[in-house]
C-alpha cells in the first residue's frame, strides 16, 4: 500500500498556519489557480494530511474492517457517531475504558458528530426547543433531552480529537423564519458547547456553518462563527437533497469567509467528483457513509463511476476491479470472483469495502500530490475527462469556472467539455 | 496423474520394493502407536520393532526417530508439484475450511496475522454450483488464482460443505443431487471432472453416493450396496475424465454395513491411482464414536501410508478421537461454528480451565470486562482488543465482532493441533486425550455439550429464515 508519510517531505516552511491548544494546522502548498491547498493537521492522536476523506465507523468500527487494516489503508482520521456511541456502549463505559481510542484500539485521529443529526433523522417525535432536542427514548418511550451540554459531555467521554457542536438541524430545503431561527440557535448552542467543553487542551470543538441555501444567512452564520476563533470549521446543512448548483455555491461562499489558515470540513460529502470539486473550492476534510455502505451492496468504486459487481456482466470478468489499484482486493481477486462472493458471504463485502476505502484514500492522495506539484487544475481536467468524458454536469463546470478552471476551453491535450444539466452520476463505462 | 504425489510418510522413490516399503512403514507406525498406548515394555509391541528393524533401511529409521523427537512424526501431507518446492503439512492437523474459497470472516491479510496456518485449504464445489455454473472461464487460471489461495497452499476440492448435515435430496444413478442455498443441483462425474479441470486443484475428492437419513436397514442392505457400487463407478469415471493432474482422495464408502465397508476398502486398497482417503458420513444418524468405529473398520484394510481426511470430526473432542483412531486431517469448520454463536474458544489440550470450552461473549458480564478473551493468549485479537469491545460489537451487530472472534477461535484451534502433535511426539496423546475428554465431559456415551457449536449451527442453518444473532438479541435497537 502506498502511504502518505513522505508526500510533503520536500516542502519548506508552512505558507500559513494556525495553532490552538489541541490542533496545529499548516498549509504547506497552495494551488496557484484554485483555492485548493495541501496541509498538515496536527491532532492530539495523529498528524493528518489534508485534503482527506474520513471513513465512518458509526458504532466504533468500520464495518468488518480491523483497525490494523485501516492503518494499512492509510486512514488518518475516522468518524464515530455520538448518538450511537452514547447509547451503546454509553459514555460511562467509554470513560472507564479510557475513551473510544482505547476502547476500539485505534490510535490515530477520531472525529465525532454531535448526535443532533441522528436525533432528527432517526427518531420520530423529536421536538426542538431552546434548551435542546427533546425526543422519545426508543427503549422505554420516555421523554429525553439532548442539550448542547450533554452532547459535549458524551463527546468529552469519547475523547475524540475533533468534536462537533450541537446544531439545530433542519432540512436543507427549509426556507424562511425557521431556517433563520435554526441558524441563530446554532450560534447560541455553539456558545453553550464551548462553555461545556471540559478538555480544551486534548480535544477540539468545531462550529458548523449553517443557513441552508440562503446566501445571506450562511454569510451571517460564517461571520458569527469566525468571531469565535475555533480551531477549525465545518460546513453543514448540505448534502440534504438540494440541487448541486446550490450545494457548490454554499460551499464556495463558506470557504470564502472562513479563515484560510484553519481547516474546513464539509460534512457528509463522499462522491469522488464532489471531493475533487470541493477541494478546488478550498475544503480540507470530508466524511460519508457512501463508500463503505455501497460496498456492502456489491458496488465497487472506480474513477469512471461504480461497478455493480452483482450484475451478470461481471460473471466471467477475470479483470480486477481496477488494474491500477494496489489494494488487497485488486491485487488478489477478479471481478468474477467478487461477483460470486459478494452477495453470499460477508467476507466478500469486506473485500469490496477494503477496495472502496483504498479508492477514496488514493483519490485524496492524488489530489494532495497534484496540489503539491502545482498541477491540480490539470488533475481536475483529467479526472473529469475520465469520469464524464465530453459532457460534464453543469454544476461541476460552473463550480470549477468560479475558481479559474474552465473545462469548456480546450487544454494542451485538446480536451474540453460541454455542460449537461444532470446532477447524477453517469453509468460507468467498463 | 504423474506430477502430484501425496503421502503421509517421507517416501523414497529410489527404494525398489514397494511391498516392503509399505511393510516397513506399517510396522514402524504400529510400533509407535503400540508403545504410545501400552508403553515400550509391552511385549506385543516388540514384534513391530523386530519387523521394522529387519525390513527398513537404517536411514529411514533414523529419519523417523528424529522426526519423532521433533514432533513431526507420524506424518505429514506432502505435495510435490513438478518444478516447485514441496508443500508440507504436518499431521495430525486441519485443512482450512472455506466458504467460496475464503476462510469465513477472514480476509487474507487478517488470516496472515495468525501466523503459519496449515498449508492446505478445502473448497467445496457446492459453493460454485450456482446459476453461473456454465461459465467456466470465470475461474481464470484455476482455484488458486480465482480464490487467491496461497502459492504454497494445497488446494483440496471436495463436493459438500461439512457444516451442512441436514441433506434430504435422494441421489440418482448418474449424479449426486445436492440441496443447497441456491436450490437443487445435480453433480455428475462428468460435470465434476469438467469443473475440476477448470479449477485445477491439487487434490480432488470425487462425488460419491453418500447415504442420507434415515439409516437404511442392514437386513435388506440394498441401498448401501447401491451406494457403494455407484460411488465406485463415479470414482472410475472421474479418474478417467479429469485431465488436470490432481491427486485423488477417494471417498470411503459402505455406510454402517460392516461387509460393505470391508469390500469397499479392499477395492480401494488395491488401487494405485488413489493418493488418500476421505471419510464423509456426517449425515449418518449415528453417534460420532460409532461412525469412527466404522471408519476404523475401513482403515484396517486401507493403505496405511496414505493420508486420511474426515469430515464432521472438526470439534475438538471428535478431532481428538479421530486422531487416535488413525485420522490425519479434519477441517476448521468448528472454529467457524463457535464464532457464529458469538463465542470465544477457551479450551486447550492441557486445559485446567472452565468446563465449557468457550466463553459466551453475549453475556452481560462482558460489558465492562477489559481483559483479553483468554489470559495470556497471543492471538492478534487478544493482543489488541478486550472483551468489552467484542461484546459491544456483538450487541450492535457490527461485522467486526465475528472477524475478531474468528481470528481468536482459529488461533486456539491451531494451538490445539500443535499441542496434539507435540503430545504425539512425547507419546502422551492417549493419556492427554483421555484427560481432555474427561475434563470437558466428553467421555460419556451422550454427545458432550462442551463442543456442541457445530450441531447448534447446523440447526440454525436448517431454518434459514432465522438470523442467528437476531434470534439471540432481538430486543437490541437498530442503528
Amino acid at each position: 500500500m502506498t502511504k502518505s508519510d513522505n508526500e510533503f517531505s520536500r516542502l519548506g516552511a508552512p505558507l500559513e498556519a494556525s495553532a490552538s491548544p489541541a490542533l496545529r494546522f499548516e498549509v504547506l502548498a497552495r494551488c496557484s489557480t484554485t483555492r485548493a491547498r495541501a496541509s498538515r493537521m496536527h491532532l492530539p492522536h495523529y498528524t493528518a494530511h489534508t485534503p482527506m476523506f474520513m471513513p465512518v465507523g458509526t458504532m466504533g468500527s468500520i464495518k468488518g474492517i480491523t483497525t490494523q487494516q485501516l492503518e494499512d489503508l492509510d486512514c488518518h482520521v475516522i468518524l464515530g457517531n455520538t448518538y450511537h456511541l452514547g447509547s451503546q456502549p454509553g459514555p460511562e463505559l467509554l470513560a472507564e475504558a479510557g475513551g473510544l481510542h482505547r476502547f476500539m484500539a485505534w490510535d490515530r485521529g477520531l472525529l465525532t458528530d454531535s448526535g443532533g443529526f441522528q436525533m432528527v433523522s432517526l427518531l420520530k417525535l423529536a421536538r426542538i426547543t431552546e434548551d435542546g432536542v427533546e425526543f422519545e427514548n426508543p427503549h422505554d418511550g420516555k421523554k429525553m433531552m439532548l442539550t448542547p451540554e450533554m452532547s459535549i459531555g458524551v463527546q468529552n467521554a469519547i475523547g475524540s480529537d475533533i468534536m462537533m457542536q450541537l446544531d439545530d438541524v433542519v432540512s436543507t430545503l427549509t426556507t424562511g423564519p425557521r431556517m433563520e431561527e435554526a441558524m441563530w440557535r446554532s450560534v447560541r448552542w455553539l456558545d453553550r458547547c464551548m462553555k461545556a467543553h471540559k478538555r480544551p487542551t486534548e480535544q477540539n470543538l468545531f462550529p458548523i456553518v449553517q443557513g441552508g441555501l440562503d446566501p445571506a444567512l450562511r454569510t451571517l452564520s460564517a461571520q458569527e462563527l469566525v468571531r469565535r476563533d475555533a480551531p477549525g470549521y465545518a460546513i453543514g446543512g448540505l448534502s440534504g437533497g438540494e440541487a448541486k448548483g446550490e450545494f457548490w455555491r454554499m460551499v464556495a461562499l463558506s470557504t470564502g469567509i472562513l479563515p484560510t489558515n484553519k481547516p474546513r470540513y464539509c460534512m457528509g460529502v463522499g462522491y469522488a467528483e464532489d471531493l475533487v470539486v470541493c477541494s478546488a473550492l478550498g475544503v480540507d476534510m470530508y466524511d460519508c457513509v457512501f463508500p463503505t455502505r455501497t460496498a456492502r451492496f456489491g458496488n465497487a468504486l472506480v474513477r469512471t463511476g461504480s461497478l455493480p459487481l452483482r450484475q451478470g456482466r461481471f460473471r466471467s470478468d477475470t479483470r480486477p476491479i481496477d488494474s491500477d489499484c494496489t489494494c488487497l482486493t485488486c491485487t488478489s481477486y477478479s471481478r468474477a470472483y467478487l461477483h460470486t462472493t459478494v452477495a453470499q458471504e460477508t467476507t466478500g463485502c469486506h473485500l469490496v469495502t477494503i477496495h472502496n476505502i483504498a479508492f477514496q484514500m488514493r483519490l485524496m492522495r492524488d489530489i494532495r500530490d497534484a496540489i503539491v506539484a502545482d498541477r491540480f487544475p490539470q488533475f481536475v481536467r483529467d479526472f473529469m475527462r475520465t469520469r464524464f468524458g465530453k459532457t460534464v454536469p453543469r454544476w461541476i463546470m460552473d463550480a470549477l469556472q468560479s475558481v479559474g478552471v474552465d473545462l469548456a476551453a480546450p487544454d494542451e491535450t485538446g480536451y474540453s467539455a460541454a455542460p449537461i444539466d444532470d446532477d447524477f452520476q453517469k453509468e460507468p463505462s467498463v | 496423474m504423474t506430477e502430484v504425489k501425496i503421502q503421509t510418510a517421507p517416501f523414497d522413490a529410489r527404494f525398489p520394493n514397494v511391498n516392503q516399503t509399505k511393510r516397513c512403514w506399517q510396522s514402524y507406525f504400529d510400533y509407535t502407536k503400540c508403545t504410545a498406548a501400552k508403553g515400550e515394555d509391552y511385549p506385543p509391541c516388540k514384534q513391530f520393532l523386530r519387523t521394522y528393524m529387519t525390513v527398513c533401511p537404517n536411514e529411514w529409521i533414523e529419519r523417523w526417530d528424529a522426526q519423532k523427537e521433533e514432533g513431526t512424526y507420524p506424518g505429514a501431507l506432502v505435495l510435490e508439484r513438478a518444478g516447485q518446492a514441496p508443500v508440507r503439512v504436518e499431521t495430525p492437523s486441519y485443512v482450512k475450511y472455506t466458504r467460496r474459497g475464503l476462510q469465513p470472516h477472514l480476509l487474507p491479510d487478517v488470516a496472515a496475522g495468525l501466523g503459519a496456518q496449515p498449508a492446505a485449504t478445502r473448497v467445496q464445489l457446492e459453493d460454485f454450483l450456482d446459476k453461473d455454473s456454465s461459465h467456466r472461464g470465470r475461474f481464470g487460471g484455476g482455484l488458486r488464482e480465482f480464490a487467491a489461495l496461497g502459492r504454497a497452499d494445497i488446494a483440496i476440492l471436495d463436493v459438500l460443505d461439512p457444516t451442512t448435515t441436514a441433506r434430504t435430496a435422494k441421489a440418482e444413478a448418474k449424479a449426486m443431487v445436492i440441496d443447497g442455498a441456491g436450490g437443487t443441483r445435480r453433480l455428475s462425474p462428468e460435470l465434476f471432472a469438467e469443473l475440476a479441470d477448470a479449477l485445477k486443484p491439487d487434490v480432488v475428492v470425487p462425488p460419491a453416493d453418500y447415504i442420507e437419513e434415515p439409516l437404511p436397514s442392514l437386513e435388506h442392505g440394498k441401498r448401501i450396496q447401491k451406494s457403494a457400487a455407484r460411488s465406485a463407478r463415479w470414482l472410475d469415471e472421474c479418474l478417467a475424465r479429469i485431465a488436470h493432474p490432481a491427486a485423488v482422495f477417494a471417498p470411503v464408502m459402505g455406510s454402517h454395513c460392516p461387509t460393505q465397508r470391508t469390500m469397499y476398502a479392499t477395492m480401494l486398497a488395491a488401487r494405485k491411482d488413489v493418493a488418500g482417503y476421505s471419510f464423509n458420513d456426517i449425515s449418518l444418524a449415528l453417534p460420532f464414536g460409532r461412525k469412527l468405529e466404522l471408519a476404523q473398520r475401513s482403515l484396517a484394510i486401507l493403505d496405511p501410508a496414505l493420508p486420511r481426511y474426515m469430515a464432521g470430526a472438526s470439534a475438538p473432542d471428535a478431532a481428538l478421537q479421530a486422531v487416535l483412531g488413525g485420522i490425519d486431517l479434519v477441517d476448521s469448520s468448528y472454529p467457524y461454528a463457535v464464532t457464529e454463536q458469538g463465542f470465544a474458544s477457551t479450551y486447550a489440550l492441557s486445559s485446567d480451565g472452565g468446563a465449557s470450552g468457550h466463553l459466551d461473549m453475549w453475556q452481560d458480564a462482558m460489558r465492562a470486562d477489559f481483559g483479553p478473551l483468554v489470559d495470556g493468549c497471543s492471538c492478534p485479537t487478544c493482543a489488541r482488543h478486550h472483551r468489552a469491545y467484542i461484546h459491544h460489537l456483538l450487541l450492535t451487530k457490527e461485522m467486526l465482532a465475528t472477524v475478531l472472534l474468528q481470528v481468536h477461535n482459529l488461533h486456539v484451534y491451531q494451538r490445539f493441533f500443535a499441542d496434539i502433535r507435540a503430545s504425539l511426539a512425547r507419546d502422551t496423546l492417549r493419556a492427554d486425550a483421555e484427560r481432555f475428554l474427561r475434563h470437558y465431559g466428553c467421555d460419556g456415551p451422550e454427545p458432550a455439550a462442551a463442543f456442541g457449536e457445530l450441531r447448534l449451527l447446523a440447526t440454525q442453518l436448517a431454518t434459514p429464515t432465522t438470523k442467528i444473532q437476531r434470534q439471540r438479541h432481538a430486543e437490541q435497537p437498530s442503528g
